[in-house]
Formats: C-alpha cells, structure tokens, sequence
C-alpha cells in the first residue's frame, strides 16, 4: 500500500505540473493583454513601464523558467492588480470558503442521495422508484444559478429565514457559518445528489442480484440489515468514484454558486484570474486545483481498499 | 401639466441655466478662470467659486445647481450599522488613492481618507484637513494652514509632512497611477508642522478642485506615511489608513469590508454611523435579492442593472433616485472592413452619402429606433444619444440634434440608403458580427433586433472578456463593436478622448501601415475639438462644440444609441442627505438610519 502510495504520489507530481506548464503556455496563446486591460485609457508607455516591471515584455521561455523556479521556492508570484497581493494570500483566503461549501454541498449531496438511491433500488418499478427518477432527473437538469436565486428569493427574501448573500467564517460562530452555506449547499449539491443517488440505485441493482444476497436471504437475515450491511457496501464500489469526482468538481466548479452567493472561493477566484488575464492568480490556482483533484482521486482508489479488504495493491 | 407645476419647472429651469451661465462666465484660456487671489483664500470658498471652479475642471453638473442640493437635516438618531451592496464588482482590488481607477473604488476611499478641501452642505467649500489657505497674487503659490490635533487612524499625528509625502508618492509613476495629475506641480514644501506651500509651474485655477476633492482628487488624497511603510503597499490598499471618518477594520477580499466610526475624527458630530459593511456583489439578481432580503440597505458601486430598476420602484421600502448619468453608448463599424469602408471622411456628408461604405453605416444609425431600444434593453431609463455630448453637462447638450442629426430615426430612408448600396431589402448583405462583452449581450441582441426588423440584415454577436475585447477594440479588430464611455463630465471626455484622429480610444494600437487612422477621423472635427478648448468665451465653446459634435454624428463615426441614467437605490430607514448625493460618490458620513 505504501508503494503504491508513493508511486501514485510522484505520478500526480508529474500531473500536476504537465497541467500547470499547460495552463502557463495556453494563457499566453489566449488573446488579451493584462496590461492594456488593466490601463485601460492610459499611455502606451506606461503599459510599456508595467509589461517590464511584471516581466511580461521577456520571451515566453525566460518567463516560463522564472515562473517555475518561484514555484519550487513556493513563491507563486504576485497579483497584478488593486494590491498587487501574494497569490499564495489570495488562495489561503479562498481555500477554507471552498472547503466549507464543498463539504456541506457534499453532505448534502449524500443525505439526498444515499436515501433516494435504496430507495429506487429496493423498490425497482414501483411508485417511488419512478419519483426518485424523476426528481433526479429534475435536480439534474435545474442549472444551479436557477436554483440559487429560487431559494434565495424563497428562503432570504420572501421567509427571511436565511441570508441571502456572504460567508462568515467558522471562528465568528458554527450557527453563523452555517446558515450563510444552507442555500449554496442546497443549491450546488442538489445536482451531485441526482448523479451520486442514479449510480446508487443501478449499483445497488446489480449487487441485489449477485449470489451471494440470494445465500444471505436464505439464511433468514432481515431485509434492512442485508440491504445496509451487505448490499450498500459492495456497492459503494462504483459510487464511491463517483463522488470523488463529485467533491473534486464541487471544490473547484462551484464558481456560479459562489458567484450568486458572494462567495470568493477558489472557483471564483480562478474565474475572475482569467477574465481579468491575472497570469500569476490564474496559474497558481490552477496548480493547487489540478493538485485537488489529484489528491482526491488518490485518496478514493487508497479507501476502495478500506471498503473491500479484497482489493490490495 | 398643471400650470403651478408649469410655472415652478419654468423658475427652476431660469435659475438653473442662470447659474450654469455665471458659473461658466470666464475665459477658458484664464487659469484662473477669472478668479481673483481673494476669491481663492480661504478657509471658505464662496458658492460662485466652487461652482466655478467645478466648471473650469469640467465637474460642474446640473444636479450641483438643483435647489435640493442641500443639507437635510438628519431624521434619524446616530449609531448603528449600515450594510451596503457593491453593484457589479467581484472585489474591492484596492482603495490606496494612487491605484484606484474606478469610481465604485473612490466611492468607499472617500468614507476612509481626506483630503485638504471638501464640500459642506451649503456646496460651500471648506477646510477638510486645511483650516484655510492663502493665495499669491501670481496665482503660483499655495499656502494651507492645517488643521492642528487631526491623527491618522494608526494614532499618527497628522503634519505638513504627510501632504508632502503624500505629493511625493503621487509624482512617482512607479507608485501612483496619477502622476500626470500633478505635473503641474512645481514643488509641495513643508514651512511649518502645521503649514505647507505648493508651488505650481503655471497658475492653475482647478488646484482646489483637485486637491479637495477627497475622492476624485485622488493624486492629493492624503495617506499615511507610517502605515504606508508599516503595512506595505499591498495591505495599505487592502486596509488604507487615512484620516477620514471611518477607518477599516476589516477586509476579506472578494466578500466585504467593514468601515467603523473613528472615535478620533476631528469632527465630533460625524460620522453618524457606528460601523458600515460594504459587500461586493456581482450578479444582478442576488443584488436585488439582496436588498429585498434586507441584508443590504443600500446600493453603490456600477449602475444598477435597468431591468431591476421598476422591481425597486415598486417596493414600498426602498427609495429610487435618478439623475442623469455623464456618459454616451455606440455602436462603432469599423470603416476598413466592408461593408462599412469609408476611405476618407474629409469629405463633404452629401457626397459621402454616394458611397457605399457610408450609405451602410448611415443606414444601420438611422434603422436603430432610440425609443425601442431605450425601453427594450434599459426599461426606459436614459435619452437616446446622437453624439457624445451628453444631457448631464447641460449647458453644452444639443437637444436639438435628434432632430438635425444625419442619424435621426427614419426607417424609409434607412432602407432606401441599404438599396443603393447594393443591399435592397438586405439581399446580399455579408456576414458580419458586433463585438461585445458577455455581460452586455441582452442588450445588443435588442439593437440586432431592431436592425434585422427595420433593415433585414441579420448581425452576429460576438463576446469576449473586457480584456479581450478592448485589446481588438484598440486594434481596430472588429467589423461592430458595442462600447461608450462614462464619467464624461466635459466635451472634453468625449470629444478629445474619442473623436480626435488623435484620442486615446481612436485605433490607437492598430496596423498604422494598413490604416491611415482608426475609426473615425475628419480635419474639421480635429480643429474645432482644439478650438473649443481656447474658446474666447463659453457661448463660442458652446457653438464649436455643437459643431464638431453634428459632424461626428451627420458623419456617422459611429451609431450613437443612447445616454444612460445614474440611479441610486436604498432602504427607506437609510436617511441620506441630498448633498451626498453627487454623481459618482456615495459619502456616508452623514448618513443615519431611522430608528
């Protein structure tokens, strides 16, 4: 296990940097000037002062060899814009909002899912398996911004029972935090849970039918206690990629629902990096969400072994 | 109209235009725009001063000149904690004075920094941080007496050394994007702990005005030297230390900034909140939400998108006050590309008019109908536009151009004009696309539909990031582009800076070997452009501006669509005095909520 922990370690090394060299070159091959966006209307010269003060003036190989040998010192350079901040800073502010929203749209996500999911399972045709694919079809098609701004005019403007915008740090208060993250959640993990309780359902079928459910039936267990102990964790197999990739894209591509809520999270942080052309802000993230999913990735193929003591690498 | 409503608008206009008048009564060439040493010393300035000192720096309004404009006396009792919505803003980038290029950035700095003059409630300018000030009969030298026991929001004391440092900074290129502000600048000396002269080069009538302006004279925005050095320049941004009635206490970039009531301000009756948090919101919906929600009770930062307008209009807790916003929006054609070729626009309009490429361009400006557009994609809010003069500079508006324009709305001729091009009914009309930012698209899809409607011709839509698109907009790639300008407070900002051979948005990193100019370019229009600026008197100014703003519409430099509106939406508890109510500023240091 350690083995293939080290190896697959060093191979998302080598991943994670192809991306960043990919993300470095294809920045510059995208039309747009940082520096004439961010003058505006003033003097070529002083975009001249500017593109050599950031080294955007030196070819893209000099740069590129700059850039890397900042990022093996952990200095992912600075912000060209307002404050010029360390794009480290921003990424530390961004990450721990990015966290706490995926986290809870990811328990979302499963507390819908994992119920939906037995259930069109366990009564395949019948009423409630036609309703859970229906409602999963429908969480699956509502665009999320759609949803945002539904229960933000339910919830915060007409019930005022919840905010309708920001984020409050843990440390200000749980209550506090949490109920400026209930509508995100609700709204970004809404979709996974359609995803995650579909794969439940047509895994759990095909563990309904293997050999060894018909040999525990027949020694008389209780339906509820095969179908949780014996069914769901066998097919928790395939499910459990899935929701990696989930909590992967829900740490990274929840840019709309941060955009609705106000919400500078990693994903927003990106996206705004891109549209103002903020090279250094729109690598640096890019190196630390290719590193996420990554890392996400490598920790669902270590917990298959977790589930299923059979499988041993 | 009822003919008491008739008689009082009839009153207001005389006095308005009275005011306008006497405010512009100088010669434009003066630097002193005819004020004398006695007129400039203070520690007041008189009414006629200020407003013409806002005039001879381009900033006079006609809201300045409104009756209204004046202090109300606050309703509500002091304290408690406002909560405000950034409008179209993803983060607050940085409110240190030397970088900030936005208004919605100047806004929130003006609550945080000082600045040596500022505005009281009669619009009587007074001591901010300068007790009064003494003028030489050159016009040259400056002294300012200032004020004495004033500490910076880290405890610093405020001196003379702060203002010369603050001048130091802002001349630096490398530090302050400002710099050219005070090229004029001879020298800023510190005579006294409390007293400081600045020396100009050449008299300079708008020095007040640029020094007192808190916010938009941000080249003289007094900052802190020893946060500046404690802090550095990035944090100073985040969190600028100044003065100013509220000082930052926090500041999580991208998701709010809390301004809190400094105890230490010198003066004891403001600010009247005890805290304000400012958040940043981009999209328009949650915006509204927002408000309606009640998280937040007032709207600042980018012009509130139009189609939620009649929604706050229509909510019984919120206040909506519209003037007129300084700016003008276009539609641009590119003349090197076809259709829209023109070779040379030094050409009398009559026999542009036989040319191909002209007969296009005009025929797409006289098939756009304002009226359709304006209620479609801005929900009624705005005038349509024929030019870039726009109405809020009043004295300088041609409201007769819609009218005598070459653009005026006329489908028939339109139509007509496309037909002897080659085009009849758009037959034949090549693919061609306009060039917008996506946030913009709705709107440009209604000036397609109206195009496709009256001519027939269908148009593309093309999007790209800001950034993008000002690159190809600045290289003349584009066959149409949808953009136009605000904060244009004098003929100025929208003859110089767009209509000129010469300005600074005409094409200015295209192929010069491939295009002689950018996209538009005409000797007349260049002489009166300058002309105006030495005009002997404001009516000759008037006239030459008319002038050369009628033949950059007769000649179609580009489809001018319309001129937007400024619209400023709060709570109803939010007790916002009239005389903050300046275009472009949102200054909350008299601002209370009722309780």
């Amino acid at each position: 296990m350690l083995r293939f922990l080290v190896h697959r370690t060093l191979g998302a090394i080598v991943v994670i940097w192809a991306v960043a060299t990919l993300v470095f070159f294809m920045l510059r091959i995208v039309p747009g000037d940082p520096i004439a966006a961010m003058l505006f209307d003033s003097s070529p010269e002083m975009a001249e002062i500017l593109r050599a003060k950031y080294g955007l003036d030196q070819p893209i190989y000099v740069q590129y060899v700059k850039w890397f040998w900042a990022i093996l010192q952990g200095d992912f350079g600075t912000s060209i814009y307002g404050s010029r901040l360390q794009v480290s800073r921003l990424i530390v502010e961004a990450l721990p909002r990015t966290i706490s929203l995926a986290s809870l749209s990811f328990i979302v996500a499963i507390i819908i899912a994992v119920p939906a999911g037995l259930i069109a399972a366990t009564r395949k045709n019948t009423a409630a398996d036609h309703t859970v694919t229906v409602v999963a079809f429908l969480g699956l098609s509502m665009p999320d911004f759609w949803l945002a701004i539904v229960l933000i005019i339910v919830f915060a403007a007409n019930l005022q029972w919840l905010p309708a915008i920001g984020y409050v740090p843990m440390s200000e208060g749980f209550w506090l935090w949490l109920k400026h993250l209930i509508l995100p959640s609700i709204a970004a993990g809404t979709a996974f849970s359609a995803i995650v309780a579909r794969m439940i359902r047509s895994s759990m079928l095909e563990v309904l039918k293997a050999d060894y459910m018909q040999v525990a039936r027949s020694k008389g267990l209780k339906e509820h206690f095969l179908i949780l102990f014996h069914a769901f964790p066998n097919a928790l197999i395939p499910v459990i990629t899935v929701m990696g990739i989930a909590f992967a894209l829900l740490m990274t591509a929840s840019v709309v629902v941060e955009n609705v809520f106000v919400i500078k999270g990693l994903g927003r942080l990106l996206i705004q990096g891109i549209l103002n052309r903020d090279y250094a802000v729109v690598q640096g993230t890019i190196l630390v969400v290719s590193a996420l999913f990554v890392f996400v990735n490598l920790l669902v193929d270590a917990l298959y072994a977790v589930i299923d003591p059979r499988i041993r690498y | 109209m009822p003919h008491d409503i008739r008689r009082t608008t009839s009153r207001l206009h005389a006095h308005i235009t009275a005011e306008w008048e006497r405010a512009h009564d100088f010669d434009p060439r003066d630097p002193m725009a005819g004020l004398n040493r006695q007129d400039l010393c203070g520690p007041q300035l008189g009414r006629r001063t200020v407003l013409r000192l806002l005039a001879a720096s381009g900033a006079l309004t006609a809201a300045h000149l409104m009756p209204g404009f004046a202090m109300q006396n606050a309703r509500a009792a002091t304290g408690g904690t406002l909560r405000c919505g950034w409008s179209g803003v993803g983060e607050f980038r940085t409110i240190d004075p030397a970088q900030i290029n936005q208004v919605l950035l100047f806004q929130i700095s003006s609550n945080v920094l000082s600045g040596l003059t500022h505005i009281n409630p009669q619009l009587v300018a007074e001591g901010d941080l300068a007790l009064d000030w003494e003028v030489n009969e050159a016009g040259t030298e400056y002294v300012f007496n200032l004020r004495e026991g004033v500490t910076f929001h880290n405890g610093d004391p405020f001196t003379a050394d702060d203002v010369v440092y603050t001048y130091q900074r802002s001349s630096n290129p490398d530090k302050s994007i400002h710099s050219r502000v005070v090229g004029n600048f001879a020298a800023v000396e510190r005579v006294s702990d409390h007293k400081v002269k600045i020396t100009l080069q050449a008299p300079q009538a708008s020095l007040l005005v640029k020094t007192r302006e808190r916010s938009s004279g941000r080249a003289m925005t007094i900052v802190s030297r020893g946060a500046l050095e404690s802090m550095g320049e990035s944090e100073y941004g985040l969190k600028a230390v100044g003065t100013g009635p509220f000082r930052v206490t926090d500041h999580q970039l991208g998701q709010s900034m809390t301004l809190e009531r400094f105890e230490n301000y010198y003066d004891p009756d403001r600010p009247k909140l005890d805290k304000v948090i400012i958040k940043p919101i981009i999209d328009a919906e949650p915006l509204a939400a927002a408000m309606e929600a009640g998280d937040i009770q007032l709207i600042g930062g980018n012009p509130v998108a139009p189609e939620l307008v009649d929604r706050f209009v229509a909510n019984p807790d919120l206040i909506v006050h519209e003037v007129a916003a300084p700016g003008f929006q276009s539609v641009w054609m590119n003349p090197h590309r076809d259709p829209f070729r023109v070779e040379d626009f030094n050409k009398p309009v009559a026999e542009l008019k036989q040319e191909k490429g002209f007969m296009v361009r005009l025929a797409i400006a006289k098939a756009i109908d304002r009226d359709r557009y304006i209620k479609q994609a801005q929900f009624g809010r705005g005038k349509p536009g024929y030019g870039t003069i726009n109405p809020a500079m009043g004295f300088f508006f041609d409201d007769q151009l819609a009218e005598t324009s070459e653009q005026r709305f006329d489908v028939d001729e339109a139509r007509k004009l496309l037909a002897d091009a080659g085009f009849p009914d758009g037959d034949g009309f090549p693919e061609v696309k306009i060039l917008t930012t996506p946030a913009q698209r709705r709107e440009v899809q209604v000036i397609t539909n109206i195009i496709k409607r009256n001519l027939n011709i269908d148009i593309g839509i093309e999007t790209k990031d800001f950034p993008v698109l000002i690159d190809d907009f600045n290289s003349m790639r584009w066959d149409m582009c949808r953009l136009g300008s605000g904060g244009d407070f004098d003929p100025d900002d929208g003859l110089v800076d767009w209509m000129q051979s010469s300005s600074k948005f005409n094409g200015r990193n295209r192929d010069k070997d491939k295009m002689a100019f950018g996209f538009f370019s005409d000797s007349t229009v260049d002489k009166l452009v300058e002309d105006q600026r030495i005009a002997p008197n404001l009516d000759a100014r008037k006239k030459l501006v008319q002038e050369a703003n009628k033949i950059t519409s007769d000649k179609v430099a580009s489809a001018f669509v319309f001129h937007p509106a400024d619209i400023q939406v709060r709570s109803k508890k939010v007790n916002f005095p009239a005389e903050s109510r300046i275009p472009g500023l949102v200054d909350l240091d008299r601002v209370t909520l009722a309780s």
